[in-house]
């Protein structure tokens, strides 16, 4: 079954006077596994899309399905519930509690969650391992450059293994080099995982990187491609990231 | 315990936040200390003058307990006695009870004083010399030259200060005494001054006579009666249960028993108005510091908007985030509490070893009916803890808007803020 199965979805937001049309009809399904990106220039409405989908913004209209549950119908506490439970959430900066250590903000989930303390720690530190911060695990935000906030980032959003994690352009602040490193992160784990990745960006070589390209202009999709060769680039670009990393 | 621990996230993130903007949490903990350590050193001023000046009254003259025939405080004439004689379960529990010092009877009269073309109005209280001396510090106040009543004196008075001036009389001279006895007889007597006293009461000092009690009872025809038992206690705090005792007896029917609050209704009435007055700048201070931790979390909530937003779009219920941000107001408003303790205890304990003396001014003090010049400060559980209470509570209650605020966030709206 697919994990996002979205039909003639629209929003509009009114502005003072005017409304604008974010999103205009949009129909999609992603299935699980799937590692997407939404490009489109900016305005195109991608943030609008990726809100809907997490249960962050109600929709106009259309029908919205995510990990098997009908959003249109549910609470707001429901709704902070499927979050915690089947989303992982990355966004543009930010995106850490600046009081917490890089493992307390990967643990912090769990911790929501309800997991108990030995696993908690223990899942956490794992995590960070992989996304290469073993040694930073006890730095505060703050004393993390963007990459590895981001990375750790991506460490809290797939620690509880959620089916689904959204990143709405989680490279935009990060340079080539580090964005790159970034996504082979992403990559790697949506491979070894199985977790589904969608993210938005309007950056080329982030595009390139996708397995499914979709493109977004004006609210409505124009295109929607799967490509073969993305995997064999991401492995690629992957160790040698791994090298420039010591 | 267990709801310690579900929350422990919420209280941990909340101490670091506090910590957060150091100088911030700083300046409102200094806030809150100087507001409470304030409260705790005025109230304990005013206890500790209120306590001092009831003392004063008390060892003045009022004594702890006073025993009239019913109606006597309200008029106050001779006409009132009582024979103590009549009253024996009475007369033997003051015997016995273990809270009682000591008891003295007195008469009490109005009458004239003249001398030369001078009269005045005086206050006569007729007293047992001996008994006196143990309930009233009266006789440790007659001036040099001068000296006390003694049990074997007849026609002998003592008198304040200012009356003696003003009938320009001195000690050794002779004065005439009008009074009406208590069988309705005109009394009169030249009496001899044997000395002069200076109690600083401006009540006392200008209009009071005292006499021995074996003479008031010839010069006013008393038989056996007197017009009250003044009864002094071991300890001021026993007054309200050894009264309470008297007033059990069958025998006080007939009977007015009074406490000091009721002897001095005057002083009693003086300190509500300056509690009230005390309570609505305490209340006022209150307002301040909680309007200080109010404005600190306010700010807080603010600078973290997208913060906020971030932890609400990965799964923080809003419940989560008004505990968060009310913590900080419990650390906050409990750590100023805490310093405003020791502050305010320290500084009233030092005025409690070095009372505010004023006795430099006792002349103006006495234009305003001050007889107390001496102000320790008394520092009380209940001031310490009452004070902590609301000026915490106050701080915490005063986040609850903000709290509720930051809960109500739109996590988009918020993460849209950077
Ligand atoms: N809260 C809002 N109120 C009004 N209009 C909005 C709001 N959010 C977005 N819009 C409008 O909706 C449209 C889509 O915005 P959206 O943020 O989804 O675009 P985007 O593709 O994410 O752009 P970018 O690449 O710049 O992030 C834009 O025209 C935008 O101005
Ligand atoms: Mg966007």
């Amino acid at each position: 079954m697919a994990i996002i199965s979205i039909n003639n979805l629209v929003k509009n937001y009114d502005g003072e006077g005017l409304e604008v049309q974010a999103l205009r009809g949009v129909d999609l399904t992603v299935e699980r596994g799937e590692f997407t990106a939404i490009a489109g220039p900016s305005g195109s409405g991608k943030t609008t899309l990726l809100n809907l989908i997490g249960g962050l913004d109600q929709p106009t209209a259309g029908n919205l399905t995510v990990a098997g549950k009908e959003l249109n119908n549910m609470s707001a506490r429901e709704l902070s519930d499927m979050r915690l439970h089947n989303i992982g959430f990355i966004f543009q900066a930010y995106n850490l509690i600046p009081v917490l250590t890089a493992l307390e903000n990967v643990e912090y989930i769990l911790l929501l969650q309800g997991v108990d303390k030995a696993e908690r720690r223990r899942r956490s530190t794992e995590i960070l391992k992989e996304v290469g911060l073993a040694k930073e695990i006890n730095r505060r935000p703050k004393e993390l450059s963007g990459g590895q906030q981001q990375r750790v980032a991506v460490a809290r959003a797939i620690v509880s293994e959620p089916e689904l994690v959204l990143a709405d352009e989680p490279t935009a602040n990060l340079d080539q080099k580090t964005g790159s490193g970034l996504l082979d992160l992403m990559h790697d784990l949506n491979h070894r995982k199985n977790i589904t990745f969608l993210f938005s960006t309007h950056d080329r070589m982030v595009m390139d990187y996708a397995e499914r390209l979709i493109r977004l202009t004006d609210g409505s999709i124009i295109s929607d491609e799967r490509k073969k060769s993305s995997r064999e680039s991401g492995e690629r670009k992957k160790s040698g990231s791994r090298k420039s990393k010591k | 315990m267990k709801l310690m621990k579900k929350h422990s996230i919420e209280a941990m993130l909340a101490w670091r936040n506090v910590w957060k903007n150091k100088r911030r949490t700083i300046l409102t903990l200094l806030t809150i200390m100087v507001g409470c350590a304030m409260i705790i050193f005025f109230r304990a001023t005013q206890d500790g003058s209120y306590e001092k000046m009831i003392d004063d009254s008390i060892a003045a003259n009022t004594s702890h307990i006073q025993i009239h025939e019913k109606g006597f405080q309200e008029n106050m004439s001779i006409d009132y006695a009582f024979a103590p004689d009549e009253y024996p379960s009475i007369i033997s529990f003051l015997q016995k009870s273990p809270a009682v010092l000591a008891t003295s009877k007195r008469i009490h009269a109005g009458g004239l004083i003249s001398h030369g073309n001078n009269t005045f109005v005086v206050l006569i209280q007729a007293v047992d010399p001996v008994q006196e001396q143990k309930i009233s510090n009266l006789h440790t106040t007659v001036q040099p030259g001068g000296r006390y009543l003694t049990p074997d004196d007849r026609k002998k008075i003592i008198m304040g200060a200012t009356l003696a001036k003003n009938l320009n009389v001195t000690t050794g001279d002779t004065v005439s005494m009008i009074s009406q006895g208590f069988d309705g007889s005109f009394a009169a007597a030249n009496v001899e001054i044997a000395g002069i006293f200076r109690t600083r009461n401006p009540r006392y000092d200008q209009a009071m006579v005292l006499m021995p009690i074996a003479q008031a009872i010839e010069t006013f025809t008393m038989g056996d009666y007197v017009s009250s038992i003044a009864v002094s206690l071991k300890h001021t705090s026993d007054m309200e249960t050894v009264r309470d005792q008297l007033r059990g007896l069958p025998e006080s029917k007939g009977l007015e028993i009074m406490g000091w609050d009721e002897l001095i209704p005057e002083l009693i009435q003086a300190i509500v108005m300056d509690k009230l007055f005390g309570y609505i700048f305490y209340f006022i201070l209150i307002l301040i510091t909680a309007f200080g931790v109010l404005n600190t979390i306010q700010m807080s909530v603010f600078e973290r908007t997208r913060e906020l937003g971030i932890m609400m779009s990965i799964g923080t219920k809003p419940s989560q985030i008004v505990i968060m941000v009310m913590m900080e107001s419990v650390y906050i408003s409990l750590l100023g509490v805490l310093l405003g303790i020791l502050i305010g205890s320290g500084i009233s304990y030092y005025f409690f070893l070095h009372p505010f003396d004023f006795s430099e001014y006792q002349k103006e003090m006495e234009v305003f009916a001050q007889v107390t010049t001496v102000f320790p400060a008394k520092l009380t559980l209940n001031n310490v803890s009452v004070t902590a209470f609301f000026t915490f509570l106050a701080g915490v209650l005063f986040s609850i808007a903000p709290a509720r605020r930051a809960a109500k966030l739109n996590p988009l709206k918020a993460i849209r803020q950077l």
